[in-house]
């Protein structure tokens, strides 16, 4: 209810106010500029994901004090903590960062962001940045309407700069001419009354605009004209910091339970800042008054005063933060757990990757793996095997031999469970990043599309077990002779194969092969040959009544379909995606029609 | 079982990559992919030899035959991308 009414308050306001005093109509188009150069500026950004953005945070979080440096960096170059908190929220979610560095780049970004308060407070209003503004914008069109990805983007930061500049400069004469007719001062509030009401303002000003960077350039430029107090102003900037933790909270809506947390610490870290700030603001100000000294600051330069400012109480709050990391993120954990493990509910892919093509691909990866798994116990289950008994056996046939009891498990519930929401999750996600609006590359576009047909791959794998359930349980819980000995060769390949998908997901990524896979390929292809070629043999020797023949003919059918779906699922999850890497694994990896070429020479050698 | 579908493959991916659809494969790519080839070569080979039933012995040495084709290929794809790297 109370959001249905921010909207109309804010539009009547408005309204009022550009009725009332003409002038406010300058100021408000000048926050309205910028804060949409602040949207071309993160859009710019936004294309030039797709790699570049992933590969610098992926190797910027290796330790606390790069993850911290990295969020610093970033922001002051972007100029958009909120940009940095979505990419840092995205990587949490894909399970690509851990939740210590991602807590580390939020404090990073924190103070990277009062970078912003220097620029205004020390360039923006010192020269006539609308005359930078112009020339800006016009290069920056140019760029905007190139083919190139990279070109797009950086015309839109250009431009999102230029848009910055102008906005800027239109809120500095909109303050200006609003000075000649109207004093905000008579509302100043002096001591702690005025300290907690502006505090509110400004985190109020910040929720409604999504920036603190736009909060702090208007509190700025109304600070330069004489608007409102030095006091009063810096309890507007303590409240800007607080206001900020609402991007972080939209933020996480759509992301899992690990990026809900980091908007928590987030929200936690801001909270005391702003809190140590304004119970320490007495001593704050001297720091503030002897730092300016030092740096040359004139005393009545309360622009840059509120920068010094701005920048000391966010480095207090990450100085004060460090020493209880680990403590605050054994908080988060404990206040936001893990959810149980249901298996099947997704738990890599969420919203807040979509805007990341890299990153995105990373959490289908995952979740394809996660499928996988599941699958993999639904399999061994349908065909009476204990999967851990399989990974602990050194001999397989022997195992499966001795796997004669049915197990009590409704095959059609376990794949509604465990495989049904995780593959109907897989092709939505994959539909989604292939609308056009996402812009996702080619290359990723491509393995995503085929990272969509492995987890159908893994669907048919598990139905065609279905198919085999049946009679494999009607012939190996009895021992039916032969017939028996014939089913438990099927099951022994499939087991087989769901043993060797453990041990290659297992091994080190950087030491594991898909090429691997073409061995199983080459093995599965000869297995099915041999079963068809047993059973012929049997039939003519009388040993196999006509109807055993034909379920193990179509039995072994089911079971070789099982197997070369699950192959080429496991060879899809463990490609290579790196550049030349990917090429070299198809050039030599083996064509089906070679691998069968491979399974019939070594039967006519055997033969 | 000689060279397959890779010289196709290979004449496939300069096309490709004479129109930038694809990333450029250097010598150093090849080594990497040869070299856990070469390991799985290692680890089928210890396997054979413990391997105590001959229906498993034969399994892997059917394996072994794969790794080794997919060696095979590799030392010749290795030839052809620093032969083509020196002379363009």
């Amino acid at each position: 209810m109370a959001r249905k009414l921010i909207l109309p308050l804010v539009l009547a306001l408005l309204v009022v106010g550009f009725w009332l005093k003409p002038d406010l109509q300058e100021i408000a188009a000048g926050v309205a500029i910028f804060l949409f150069g602040m949207t071309m500026l993160e859009d710019g950004f936004k294309l030039f994901s797709g790699g570049f953005l992933e590969r610098i945070l992926a190797k910027a979080t290796a330790s606390v004090p790069r993850a911290l440096g990295f969020g610093m960096l970033t922001t002051t170059i972007m100029q958009s903590s909120s940009l940095v908190t979505i990419i840092t929220i995205s990587f949490l979610s894909a399970g690509l960062i851990t939740l210590t560095a991602g807590v580390a780049i939020i404090f990073g970004a924190n103070i990277g962001t009062t970078t912003g308060a220097w620029l205004v407070a020390g360039f923006g209003l010192k020269v006539d940045i609308a005359a930078y503004a112009m020339p800006m914008l016009a290069i920056s069109i140019v760029l905007v309407f190139q083919s190139s990805k990279y070109m797009r983007g950086a015309g839109l930061v250009l431009a999102g700069m230029g848009f910055l500049f102008l906005g800027i400069h239109y809120m500095k004469e909109g303050f200006d001419a609003f000075q000649t007719q109207f004093d905000l001062n008579r509302f100043a509030l002096p001591g702690l009354l005025g300290l907690v009401v502006y505090t509110l303002i400004g985190a109020g000003m910040t929720v409604v605009m999504q920036s603190s960077h736009a909060t702090m350039v208007i509190i700025i430029t109304a600070l330069a004209a004489g608007q409102i107090g030095y006091e009063n102003a810096l309890a507007l900037a303590i409240g800007s910091n607080i206001g900020t933790t609402i991007t972080a909270i939209l933020g996480a809506i759509g992301a899992n339970y690990q990026g809900r947390r980091l908007a928590l610490a987030h929200l936690v870290f801001n909270v005391f800042t702003a809190a140590v700030a304004l119970a320490f603001i007495v001593p704050l100000v001297s720091i503030v008054n002897f730092l300016g000294t030092a740096l040359g600051i004139a005393p009545d330069d309360y622009a840059l005063k509120l920068a010094v400012f701005h920048t000391i109480f966010n480095v207090l709050g990450v100085s004060l933060m460090l020493p209880f990391l680990w403590r605050l993120i054994t908080f988060l954990k404990r206040r936001i757990p893990e959810p149980a493990k249901d298996i099947s509910t997704p738990i890599y892919l969420s919203d807040a990757t979509d805007d990341f093509p890299e990153v995105a691909e990373e959490a289908l990866r995952k979740e394809l793996g996660h499928l996988m798994h599941n699958a993999e116990e639904v399999i061994a289950q349908g065909l009476n095997l204990n999967m851990p008994r399989l990974l602990q056996t050194s001999d397989i046939a022997a195992t499966v031999e001795e796997s004669t009891k049915a197990f009590p498990v409704d095959f059609d519930i376990a794949y509604d469970q465990r495989v049904k929401p995780l593959h109907a999750a897989i092709v939505e996600f994959a539909s989604r990043m292939g609308l056009g609006d996402k812009d996702t590359p080619e290359d990723i576009m491509h393995r995503i599309h085929d990272l969509r047909a492995g987890a159908g791959r893994i669907v048919r794998a598990v139905k065609a077990v279905k198919h085999l359930r049946r009679n494999t349980t009607r012939y190996t819980e009895t021992n039916h002779g032969t017939t028996t000995v014939l089913y438990n060769a099927i099951r022994a390949d499939i087991a087989r194969m769901l043993v060797e998908m453990d041990k290659i997901r297992n091994e080190d990524s950087e030491s594991r092969s898909a090429l691997w896979l073409d061995e199983e390929r080459v093995q599965a292809k000869r297995s099915y040959k041999d079963a068809i070629h047993v059973t012929e043999a049997l039939i003519r020797d009388g040993s196999l009544t006509a109807a055993e023949a034909t379920s193990i003919l179509n039995d072994s059918q089911y079971g070789y379909e099982a197997l070369k779906d699950m192959i080429e699922a496991c060879k899809t999850l463990h490609a290579e995606t790196k550049t030349g890497l990917e090429e070299v694994e198809r050039i030599l990896a083996l064509e089906e029609d070679e691998a069968d070429e491979m399974a019939m020479d070594r039967r006519q050698r055997d033969a | 079982m000689g060279l397959g579908k890779s010289i196709d493959k290979l004449d496939d991916y300069y096309d490709r990559l004479a129109q930038k659809k694809v990333g450029k494969i250097t010598p150093d790519h090849v080594d990497k992919v040869l070299a856990k080839l070469r390991a799985k070569e290692v680890k089928l080979l210890i396997e054979i030899d413990g391997a105590a039933k001959v229906a498993k012995k034969e399994r892997l040495t059917g394996k072994l035959a794969v790794v080794r084709e997919q060696i095979q290929r590799g030392e010749w794809l290795h030839a052809q991308i620093t032969e083509n790297n020196e002379t363009a």
